[in-house]
């Protein structure tokens, strides 16, 4: 399937493997890549250092096409942006704000910019500062998300741009994607089904929690602080949600999840663990390749469509 | 500057315009989320003609200084 983005970054498939932080390491990110999709490398988390080796193993397992995702919080973002530029790194997505201070390196270095966007006011922005396409993120998506769904955001921000959108959150089969190529995207991100890639380090446990969920078991932690994040239930965040209601400040709420990400993704610690995970989880049955899951999804994608248009 | 600002703003939340304290924090008395933030800067751009640094964007605490910075960019 071709489609603007396909032409744009040179890729066989419209799919994008989510950068998620402590996950999309060089492992996952080369098999995404390889098999066709665009694999996207998690820069949250680690220092400019482990980035740049980060990006050196990745193209030691791929000549093909990755990107990487850049959470513009995280304090080591500045020293981050020279590490790709001097990485000559083909794509950047970014996260958490705007990475307009970084925009004029990344353009005059030919990187191709794809801010993930959860407003259209802000996906404009975007388009304005010389971004070659824009992730519009709903909230069915795992990890940090706004206030959008899929369903409503993509089709705003597609009439909203001139550049090509692409649908993240709540999609994992080729049903979810025919549906984002319905509402104007060019193509998609996925995230919670390459959790259980074969390549993908996360903890079996976390794997196996992903299999097992159910369409209800994500639940949205961390309203009351600003920062909402979507993760699958467990007394962690049955706790959390308790706190919460109570009122209890952000310092309190913080030191219940201060490394919890870790806990879930290395530990596989089901009570403590903070396993970021989209609604979408359950949907998701088996743990396959990264080719097996691309080619699923796009064998898939085409027999939908082909059936509508019968 | 300051009245047509409260007015903006008051229009984007749907709040009385009365209720506006420019000298309110943002984000902790008013509820403007980073989202509501973009909106509203994007509205001043169109508003004003002007384009507003995103470094500028994070700095501000109230519509005080919102008014103050754009006053000062538009000389």
């Amino acid at each position: 399937m071709q489609t603007e983005v396909t032409e744009l970054l040179n890729i066989k498939y419209p799919i994008f493997q989510g950068g998620m932080a402590n996950i999309a390491e060089h492992n996952l990110v080369a098999a995404v890549s390889n098999a066709g999709g665009l694999g996207i490398l998690a820069a949250g988390g680690l220092n400019a250092d482990q980035v740049r080796e980060e990006i050196k193993k990745t193209k030691e397992l791929t000549d093909k096409p990755f990107g990487v995702n850049v959470m513009l919080l995280n304090p080591a973002a500045p020293e981050i942006a020279k590490v790709l530029v001097e990485e000559k790194v083909p794509v950047v997505t970014t996260g958490a704000g705007t990475p307009e201070p970084y925009m004029k390196a990344w353009l005059e270095a030919d990187i191709k910019v794809i801010p993930v966007v959860a407003s259209v006011a802000l996906a404009k922005r975007m388009q304005r500062c010389g971004a070659a396409a824009v992730i519009a993120e709903g909230c069915e998506s795992g990890g940090h998300i706004g206030e959008s769904t899929t369903m409503t955001l993509v089709p705003q921000v597609v009439d909203a741009v001139d550049i090509p959108v692409i649908a993240a959150g709540g999609v994992a089969d080729g049903r979810g994607f025919a549906a984002a190529l319905m509402l104007g995207a060019k193509a998609v991100q996925i995230g919670t089904r390459f959790l259980v890639a074969s390549e993908c380090i996360v903890h079996e446990n976390y794997k196996q929690l992903v299999i097992k969920a159910r369409d209800i078991d994500s639940v949205v932690t961390s309203r009351s602080t600003g920062h909402p994040v979507r993760v699958l239930r467990n007394a962690m965040t049955r706790e959390y949600l308790k706190m919460e209601k109570e009122g209890k400040g952000f310092e309190e709420l913080e030191h219940l999840t201060l490394g919890s990400l870790r806990k879930a993704v290395f530990d596989g610690n089901i009570k403590e663990g903070s396993f970021m995970a989209g609604q979408i989880a359950g949907l998701v049955h088996e743990e396959q390749s990264a080719k097996e899951i691309i080619e699923d999804i796009m064998q898939d994608t085409e027999q939908v469509l082909k059936k509508f248009c019968n | 500057m300051l009245e047509k600002l409260k007015e903006m703003l008051a229009d984007q939340l749907k709040m009385d315009v009365d209720t506006i304290d420019p000298e309110k924090n943002l984000k902790d008395d008013l509820g403007v989320d980073s989202l509501d933030l973009f909106e509203f800067v994007m509205a001043c751009e169109e508003e004003f003609d002007v384009e507003i640094d995103t470094e500028e964007v994070s700095n501000f605490t109230n519509l005080k200084e919102v008014a103050e910075y754009l006053e000062k960019i538009k000389g």
